[in-house]
């Protein structure tokens, strides 16, 4: 039997190993296949010896494991991933989901209570019939009070931006240069959903779907899972000599409904959880080099970069308009994986997917041609729903 | 005595009686606008009544969703045991008509010159889509508000029941009595507030629920409105107008439909262009 003193100062780092994914996208494979797929991916990223029966806990995000809705599923992925009898749960925070599983994840082993843990998330939505799509999509919004004013998400984000234009120095050909810039990206990540650029007229021109959101402001609908694996400081070299180091963790919660926020132009749940996390590394968002932000929607993109402070209060639109987040052009490169908008979004996957693009990218392990130069640190940023909640971590390659 | 343009009906008030008719015609008939039916005339009805006088008690016919206009309108329905007879009842008509009437009243139905006539194919493509949605049988992929879920919350939704603490106005109430950190009391709030922001949404992206009708209506438009006591809401723009939205703007709620399934219609508040 363990004991426990908790010190603060004093407690346990924790570092990621090994991440892996499957590609984004109109995957082939079911849920099983999946999950699978992105853990022998994971587990094979570790350089030294792993085996997956010694994984102690394990986390897996998903909203609801696909359209199906199935319950209590957790146990049965772990089952095709080496895992069997590991003490697993689903963890629910919509698109939020395996953010909050990499954060479980994280606790588990800070507090003392294991060893050697794997966060993951996976969703199954390309199944699905049009109009089951459409309905299980918006489940994770205000039902009672949004969804019956006729709101999904594109509509929640487009009372956002059309708001955010309002208010500041921006226009929807902003939003624009925040499509075309991960489209860029995405086009260099063999992962990645939708793996093709697009012009400023095309982005700018799209079939509107939440005026003023067109097509090419919305994420795609993708199939996904992704796994990371985390281990405790004492063990982290025992399986590779270049662990990542999860410097920084925060996390908070805001009003689910947008009209309960007192501004709908800034996520507090983001500026709350970036705070934290940043306090805890001892960094400030200039020193951040790779950030994977949650781009559900293009102004998504903008809002939270302000919110994790990458731009000043109403300087999102021209810290895009600017190109600051292109890759290797500004100071922190903004979703070198292509973002949520082209690399896909498997909603409960997608947070430990950009868990997987960070460990890569502080690596050295990406395609070439989208490698960020000399990154040392990084942040992956996570929302569910319209900003409901959100987990920020920060990561690095120094202890 | 007087008639008038109220919460998007034709409505003429008389010391006995008022007549709530729909604007809009269909082949020399009165139909009813795309949201609207015999409930949501009725409601507008008793809420102009209700400036002038008092209404302890009204009765409904069938056809009317009772629940619903009590809700809205804070009315309690006639039971029999509430005495011999109903001061007030509800009529209805053939047409896109009601009438609010003290019982025994002699009602005159008033010409009313306002008429605006339909598209027909629109009309009829709204009206199956209603007919279908509203069968028992149809169950959409909807996000489920479930009777009990709409009855708990219809103060609400139909009558924009909030809190105060006298510092803090919340809406929709919370199940706290604590708001801001004060006890908090109930309170209606009015039903007027200001553009904060707006979407149109296509067809295609429309909630699951709204699938039978967005195509015909062209897709669904919903605004953030700050009300003019503080909260901020999310409402449906009325079906039935057309109107130019613009921040500021200021905008009244109306009682209208907003969806079906298994049977029964859900109601809530849309938002309506203030022309004053």
């Amino acid at each position: 039997m363990k004991c426990f003193v908790l010190v603060p100062g004093n407690m346990v780092d924790v570092a990621v190993v090994g991440a892996g994914q499957t590609k984004y996208g109109n995957h082939p494979l079911g849920l099983k296949g999946m999950w699978a797929e992105a853990a022998a991916k994971a587990f094979s990223s570790v350089d030294g010896d792993f085996d997956p029966a010694a994984v102690e806990e394990a986390f897996i995000g998903s909203l609801a494991f696909g359209g199906s809705q199935l319950g209590n599923t957790a146990a049965l992925l772990t089952e095709h991933s080496g895992m069997d009898g590991v003490a697993v749960r689903r963890v629910e925070n919509a698109c939020a989901s395996s953010g909050f599983a990499f954060r479980d994840a994280w606790m588990a082993i800070k507090s003392g209570q294991a060893d050697v843990v794997v966060a993951g998330g996976i969703e199954k939505m390309n199944d699905l019939t049009p109009e089951r799509k459409r309905y299980w999509l918006g489940v994770s919004g205000d039902t009672e009070w949004e969804r019956l004013a006729g709101l999904t998400f594109p509509g929640t984000y487009a009372l956002m931006a059309r708001r955010y234009f309002h208010e500041f120095d921006a226009t929807h050909d902003d939003l624009v240069h925040v499509s075309v810039k991960n489209h860029l990206h995405g086009s260099m990540n063999a992962d990645a959903h939708i793996r093709k650029e697009v012009s400023f007229e095309k982005a700018a021109g799209g079939f509107m779907v939440a005026d003023p959101l067109t097509l090419y402001d919305c994420c795609p609908t993708s199939d996904g899972a992704s796994c990371v694996v985390l281990a405790a400081d004492h063990l982290a070299h025992k399986f590779t000599d270049t662990p990542v180091w999860v410097k920084g963790a925060g996390a908070a919660s805001d009003n689910l409904a947008l009209h309960d926020r007192p501004s709908i132009t800034q996520l507090k749940a983001t500026q709350v959880a970036s705070t934290k996390a940043y306090g805890m590394a001892g960094l400030d968002a200039r020193q951040i080099d790779v950030a994977e932000v949650h781009d559900c929607f293009t102004i998504a993109e903008v809002l939270a970069t302000e919110d994790l402070g990458f731009a000043q209060r109403g300087e999102g639109g021209r810290f895009a308009r600017e190109g600051e987040g292109r890759l290797n052009e500004g100071a922190t490169t903004v979703n070198s994986s292509g973002g949520l908008k082209s690399k896909g979004h498997p909603l409960g996957a997608t947070g430990t997917g950009q868990v997987v693009e960070v460990f890569k990218q502080l690596r050295g392990q990406v395609e070439k041609d989208r490698q960020v130069r000399d990154a040392e640190t990084a942040l992956t940023h996570n929302v569910g729903g319209s900003g409901a909640t959100c987990s920020v971590h920060v990561f690095g390659r120094e202890r | 005595m007087s008639t008038e343009i109220w919460m998007g009906y034709l409505l003429h008030h008389e010391p006995d009686y008022t007549v709530v008719q729909s604007p809009f015609t269909h082949r020399g008939v009165r139909v009813f606008g795309a949201d609207s039916d015999a409930t949501t005339l009725a409601v507008a009805g008793l809420l102009h009544r209700l400036k002038h006088d008092e209404i302890p008690f009204v009765s409904v016919p069938d056809g009317v969703d009772a629940l619903s206009l009590s809700s809205a309108t804070g009315i309690p329905i006639f039971e029999v045991n509430d005495g011999d007879e109903s001061p007030w009842e509800v009529l209805m008509s053939d047409e896109a008509m009601v009438v609010i009437s003290k019982r025994h009243a002699s009602v005159e139905i008033p010409m009313m010159d306002v008429e605006i006539e339909v598209d027909a194919e629109f009309h009829e493509a709204i009206e199956a889509a209603w007919v279908q949605e509203l069968s028992e049988t149809h169950v959409s992929q909807g996000a489920y508000v479930s009777r009990s879920q709409y009855e708990e919350a219809a103060s609400s939704r139909l009558q924009l029941h909030g809190q105060s603490s006298g510092h803090h106005v919340v809406w929709p109430p919370r199940f706290s009595h604590v708001v801001g950190g004060e006890n908090a009391d109930g309170m209606h709030l009015q039903r007027r507030g200001k553009v904060m922001t707006w979407t149109t949404l296509s067809a295609a992206g429309a909630p699951s629920e709204f699938s039978l009708r967005a195509p015909v209506l062209g897709g669904l438009s919903t605004v953030l409105l700050q009300l003019e006591d503080g909260p901020n809401g999310v409402f449906l723009m009325v079906d039935d107008e057309d109107a130019v939205l613009a921040m500021d703007a200021q905008m009244e709620l109306v009682f209208r439909r907003l969806y079906a399934q298994e049977g029964f219609v859900r109601y809530g508040l849309k938002a309506r262009a203030i022309h004053d």
